[in-house]
């Protein structure tokens, strides 16, 4: 393989956990992949597949959850492989991930193994968490060494957005970033470049940090509740706290892992810390090792949440609270926050200090010898823990010297958790004297001594909006390159990259579409008409990967609608509707391009807004659907109209008696009101299309939606010619009617919902007109709208809509 | 016309029963199977001259696709009968392979015919329940009264459920007692007589060799008994057809593939080819009732059949009644008080499995044999059948 050449195929070796769950995101990205386990000794398998184990740690893929597949029947894409039959097979593969089990000496007997079939260019890497890569190499022949790596996926790797990439000092430097930039475009992940050290970054410092919660919580005798609370969203970190957290891995896992880094790390300062906790040592004792045995630090009961009382050795109700005090304080700014928290004598404020503290000691201990800059060690924690800011951001914004100096007070009043003072840089540095750990320059290095500049790998250039670190000053996606128009609802723009191309994105909060967004939208196209190739639709929430991802649009906004109804009664609702069909309309008779970057959720009119654009690029996790039915509605912004033409479409090629079959899935989805579980599902479900791309890196959907636009008006774009369409009809409709008679009869569903899949099976089988009559996209709009005006003035929907609007979710009637 | 002679069923057979989608007959075409009962057929009358064949009389109750296009006439050519012999393919759904030993019978009743073939034939497997084009009438929906078409199955043992008030526990000890008694039949050799074991070759793709092959095996015996089901095990399963429902897949019938063939003459043939009747086909009434709780029947169909025979209820020695659904079995039974030791006494289609158009032929083939074996006058046919009626069928040991 020269270096140029793309990876084409890849071999991942060891069918855990990790291996299954990696190869299945190879094929997510397209990419065909290989897994290889031990074989089947004579007798174990009854089938006498001598790959049973690879085959039945991909068959489990199917029932894991969150899925590890974008469509959990693509296990049929993962070609099973043992290392007694198969090592042959290694020689097409440009890239063998090796992940089996932590045991140096199993790892070494496989790479004897397996070394003599790899091909003379292939990339060798392993997915160890922890292991020493240089010692992993030794006794490599040839020039394996230069081809041999660690790339370390986070569970679940389809989600968890950082992979680590270990070069030893032999790996040849061309090869790192061969793999960075598959990595990246290809599997869409982040990368960051650590060092060979024990557990390389994100797990050194986030087992660090965990260790010091439980260390700070015992010490303040703050409950496991109260934890949670604290070291949750609070504090911009995964929801599910640090105890929770640990339920969920497993308490056994995590004890393994604190061995392990104990043993790693015997000449680390902080080496005390590094044991299993006494809580975590008698739960595991009584068999409480979390989720995966229902019991842990926390119970479920029915719908009461208990915890573990280390006292009385019962569980108990959760009833700790945040104090109200702390509260506050969380809402305030970094610079003043860690002051008031320092300050406040309040156990929950000591113990966020504390926790602050050790971190902060601990990062800037460990920079030098772990990282090559602060970057590394930020971005590791905010991909790979789910942390919203990195621990440098949040020393930077809280006042570098301010908090250097209570750090070492700290120390020397012997407060912190080791009494190794901090570096001489954190005070005189660069660095400190101008405050800044990330800036403009780059970020600073301990080991280098000075400001280390982003990676130019040219993989980059696909991304107009980098991941940005606070300090950097990149440019806000929010304000960035030139605005044309803006106004409460909408920004039109361009980015310097491609400046012919115009962008629209939405302002409005989850992007929902009122009646200025739709002017927006219109305003948007009769520029781009005029002077641009054409335009994209793209939000700059798509980047937000530190919570749920962020929507492309939630939807027409109900409380418009509502609205519409309450003042004006029908009429007003209908010009909402008919401003809404005009735009979408207007989308897709645009003499340009309409081209949509999506990510995250694309749901109800926002759905109806992709599919009557020109073209979707749309990020693996995109969750997409037309789920107007919860609320008691239609979809009427031209959506079912659309899933008419599509049924049109597909029927034509196969004949009007296949109409039933055709329209049954579009027709399911609707009712049920169901949504895409990725870009994949999207594309099966009809709302994707099938020349659309789908892009596995949330930062390149905007750069591929641009080319998308610069693509089609090179290739002499016209807008689609309005035609005809042929429809169901009555039979049809009344056939599936007859289905959903059977729902409401067997009382699946309420005479309400019957009468709401009624409207949706009129309009997508073209109202009550015989099979094949040709009809407009005009009628199918009507049908739309008179149904939609009559659904809002309808009771039931009405108290859908408005126990949607009060609690967010809807009740069923 | 009146009757001018009787009907005699000379000969019975039938492939075991597949389970529908994924079992043995999956891949077997249902024209191919029918062909290869009626060869079957005539391997146990040898000394029927087939030239004297008039017709061939087969129930379907999907004939389309693979088989429709007239699956009787098909199968005959396919099994090498004379081009002489006609062949009309019948369709009442659950009743199918009933009516066409009744059409058959009646055939020769009236004088106009000697030697018939009757039969029945289904593929669930090829062919799903509703068709493959189902399309309904926008008038069913205009009227309410009208509804019930609409109804799927499940859906009217639901109804009966509730109105006669069939307990789930009554429903799942129902279906059990269904596998139990199969089982036993099975284990006893109870079936021996009337299947005949068939060669299934499988064309498949051999991914290691990179070629197409032919794999062959014998499937000799019905696939739906389930020795591990227990009353815990249905116990567990979820109603499917209603929200707070109690017909589960446990307690309804198994969708299946399967095919019978008999051959029913007159006393003329009789005596004309040498051959020994097993039964005499007495009588047959068939009586509608609102399609939404078609389960119910056989409680029409049964009296009917009875008075046209000049019979009472505890004449009959055999009783097959089709376990579409538990809940109508057991309302059918409760509301006309049948004997139950007489009731399905090897199980059914709970446990043997339901091949729509086929049942009525194949559990006629079951009755004749077991009143032989067990030495019984009179045995009895029924079945429910959607759209709401019964059908009954009665068969005197010869």
């Amino acid at each position: 393989m020269g270096l140029n050449m793309p990876i084409g195929k890849v071999a991942i070796l060891g069918s855990g956990v990790m291996g299954a769950q990696i190869a299945a995101h190879c094929i997510n990205c397209g990419i065909p992949v290989i897994l290889f386990d031990l074989p089947t000794k004579d007798g174990e398998s009854k089938l006498k597949d001598k790959s049973a184990i690879a085959n039945k740690a991909i068959e489990n893929l199917k029932k894991q959850s969150p899925p590890p597949l974008a469509i959990s029947t693509s296990t049929d894409l993962i070609q099973a492989a043992n290392y007694e039959d198969d090592l042959a097979l290694l020689m097409e593969c440009d890239l063998v991930i090796e992940a089996i089990a932590e045991h140096i000496d199993w790892k070494h007997d496989l790479y004897k193994k397996v070394t003599p079939y790899l091909s003379a260019t292939a990339i060798f890497a392993t997915n160890t968490s922890g292991l020493s890569i240089t010692k992993l190499a030794e006794g490599f022949i040839g020039d394996l060494k230069k081809r041999f790596c660690g790339i370390h996926f986070f569970n679940p790797p389809r989600y968890m957005h950082l992979v680590e990439i270990i070069p030893t000092k032999d790996t040849d430097i061309q090869i790192i970033d061969h793999l960075e930039t598959f990595v990246t475009s290809v599997l869409g992940k982040g990368v960051i470049r650590a060092t060979d050290t024990p557990n390389f970054i994100a797990n050194r410092i986030g087992v660090f940090s965990i260790l010091s919660i439980f260390s700070q919580a015992k010490k303040y005798q703050i409950g496991i509740d109260v934890v949670d609370i604290l070291t949750g969203s609070k504090l911009g970190r995964a929801k599910s706290g640090t105890y929770r957290t640990c339920d969920i891995v497993g308490l056994d896992t995590m004890a393994s892992v604190v061995a392990a880094t104990a043993a790693a790390l015997n000449d680390d300062p902080f080496f005390e810390l590094f044991a299993v906790p006494a809580i975590v040592t008698e739960l595991i004792k009584n068999g409480y090792l979390g989720q995966k045995t229902k019991k842990g630090f926390y119970q479920k009961k029915g719908d009461a949440v208990l915890i573990f009382d280390q006292d009385s050795k019962e569980y108990v109700p959760a009833i700790g609270q945040l104090s109200p005090a702390i509260a506050t304080i969380l809402q305030k700014p970094m610079a003043e926050r860690m002051g008031l928290l320092r300050a406040n004598v309040d156990p929950q404020s000591q113990f966020l200090w504390s926790i602050f503290r050790d971190i902060f000691h601990y990062v800037a201990v460990h920079l030098e010898t772990v990282a090559e800059s602060a970057r590394e060690i930020d971005f590791a924690m905010r991909w790979g823990y789910g942390w919203k800011l990195g621990p440098f951001e949040d020393w930077q914004a809280a006042g570098w010297l301010k908090i250097a100096n209570w750090v070492e007070e700290d120390i020397s009043q012997g407060k912190a958790l080791s009494n190794v003072p901090l570096p001489a840089w954190v005070f005189f540095s660069p660095a400190a004297e101008s405050q800044k750990i990330h800036t403009p320059e780059g970020s600073w290095s301990a080991r280098d001594f000075q400001y280390i500049p982003r990676s130019i790998l040219p993989v980059y250039e696909k991304q107009v909006f980098r991941a940005p670190l606070s300090g950097e000053g990149l440019p806000d996606p929010q304000s960035a390159g030139i605005t044309i128009f803006i106004n409460d609802a909408v920004r039109i723009w361009v980015a310097s990259n491609r400046p012919t191309v115009l962008i629209l994105s939405f302002l409005t909060k989850m992007n929902t579409i009122n009646p200025d967004v739709l002017n927006g939208i219109k305003k948007s196209i009769e520029i781009a008409e005029e002077l641009y190739d054409g335009l994209v639709i793209w939000q700059p929430a798509s980047l937000k990967l530190d919570a749920a991802i962020g929507a492309f649009s939630a939807g027409a906004n109900l409380e418009v609608a509502l609205l519409c109804m309450q003042n004006g009664g029908p009429k007003e609702v209908e010009a909402f509707v008919n401003l809404f069909q005009h735009t979408m309309m207007r989308i897709k008779y645009s003499r340009v391009p309409v081209v949509c970057a999506i990510s995250g959720i694309a749901l109800g009119g926002g759905c109806e807004l992709i599919m009557q654009s020109a073209k979707r690029v749309a990020q693996i996790e995109s969750y997409i659907g037309l789920v107007e039915t919860r609320v008691g509605l239609i979809p009427s912004g031209g959506g079912l109209k659309e899933i008419a033409i599509r049924v049109h479409d597909e029927v034509g090629t196969l004949g009007t008696s296949q109409y039933l079959a055709v329209i049954k899935p579009y027709f399911d989805n609707v009712v049920m009101a169901k949504i895409s579980t990725s870009a994949q599902d999207a594309l099966k479900m009809g709302y994707l299309k099938n020349d659309d791309v789908i892009v596995p890196n949330p930062y390149e959907i905007l750069t591929q939606a641009q080319v998308q636009v610069l693509t089609m008006r090179y290739a002499g774009y016209k807008a689609p010619m309005p035609r005809l369409i042929s429809v169901a009809g009555r039979s049809v409709a009344t056939t599936i009617m007859g289905q959903m008679v059977n729902m409401r009869d067997g009382d699946f569903i309420s005479e309400h919902d019957y009468w709401i899949s009624k409207k949706i099976i009129d309009v997508i089988t073209g109202g009550e007109v015989d099979c094949g009559t040709l009809i407009s996209e005009d009628w199918l709009l009507k049908l739309e709208r008179l149904a939609f005006i009559e659904l809002m003035g309808h009771p039931k929907t009405m108290e859908r809509i408005l126990s949607f609007l009060k609690t967010g979710k809807p009740i069923k009637n | 016309m009146k009757q001018i002679q009787d009907a005699y069923i000379v000969a019975a057979v039938r492939t075991p029963v597949g389970k529908a989608i994924k079992g043995a007959l999956r891949n077997f075409r249902p024209d191919d199977l029918l062909a290869l009962a009626i060869r079957n057929l005539l391997l146990r009358v040898p000394s029927l001259d087939p030239n004297f064949i008039d017709d061939v009389v087969i129930g379907c109750s999907l004939p389309e696709a693979q088989q429709g296009y007239n699956i009787a006439r098909i199968a005959l050519l396919l099994a090498q009968l004379p081009n002489t012999a006609g062949g009309i393919t019948v369709n009442r759904f659950c009743s199918s392979g009933l009516n066409a030993i009744a059409m058959a019978a009646d055939r020769i009743r009236v004088g106009e015919a000697d030697v018939m073939i009757a039969g029945g034939v289904e593929s669930m497997s090829m062919v799903p329940i509703m068709g493959n084009t189902p399309s309904m009438s926008p008038s069913i929906l205009l009227r309410d009264e009208n509804i019930g078409i609409a109804y799927g199955m499940g859906l009217t043992a639901e109804r009966v459920a509730q109105q006669w008030n069939i307990s789930r526990e009554s429903q799942d000890a129902f279906a059990l007692a269904s596998h139990q008694k199969a089982l036993l039949a099975q284990s006893s050799g109870e079936f021996s007589d009337e299947i005949f074991p068939v060669e299934i070759d499988n064309h498949i793709f051999n991914s290691k060799t990179n070629l197409a092959e032919i794999s062959l095996e014998f499937f000799v015996s019905d696939e739906g008994p389930r020795q591990e089901t227990s009353l815990e095990a249905l116990a567990k399963l979820r109603a499917i057809f209603a929200a707070n429902g109690s017909v589960t897949a446990g307690n309804s019938s198994q969708m299946s593939d399967g095919a019978a063939a008999l051959l029913v003459v007159s006393e003329k043939a009789l005596k004309q080819f040498n051959l020994t009747p097993m039964a005499r086909f007495v009588s047959f009434a068939v009586k509608g009732v609102a399609p939404e709780i078609m389960g119910i029947g056989p409680k029409e169909a049964i009296p009917a059949a009875l008075r046209l025979a000049g019979l009472k209820q505890h004449d009959l020695g055999w009783i097959e009644l089709n376990e579409a659904f538990a809940a109508q079995a057991i309302a059918v039974i409760q509301d006309l008080a049948l004997d139950p030791s007489k009731v399905n006494p090897l199980g059914s289609a709970i446990a043997l499995g339901h091949p729509l158009g086929a049942t009525g032929a194949i559990r006629s083939a079951t009755a004749i044999h077991a009143m032989q074996r067990h030495q019984l006058r009179y045995g009895m046919v029924t079945m429910c059948i959607g759209t709401g009626m019964g059908a009954a069928g009665i068969f005197e040991r010869c």
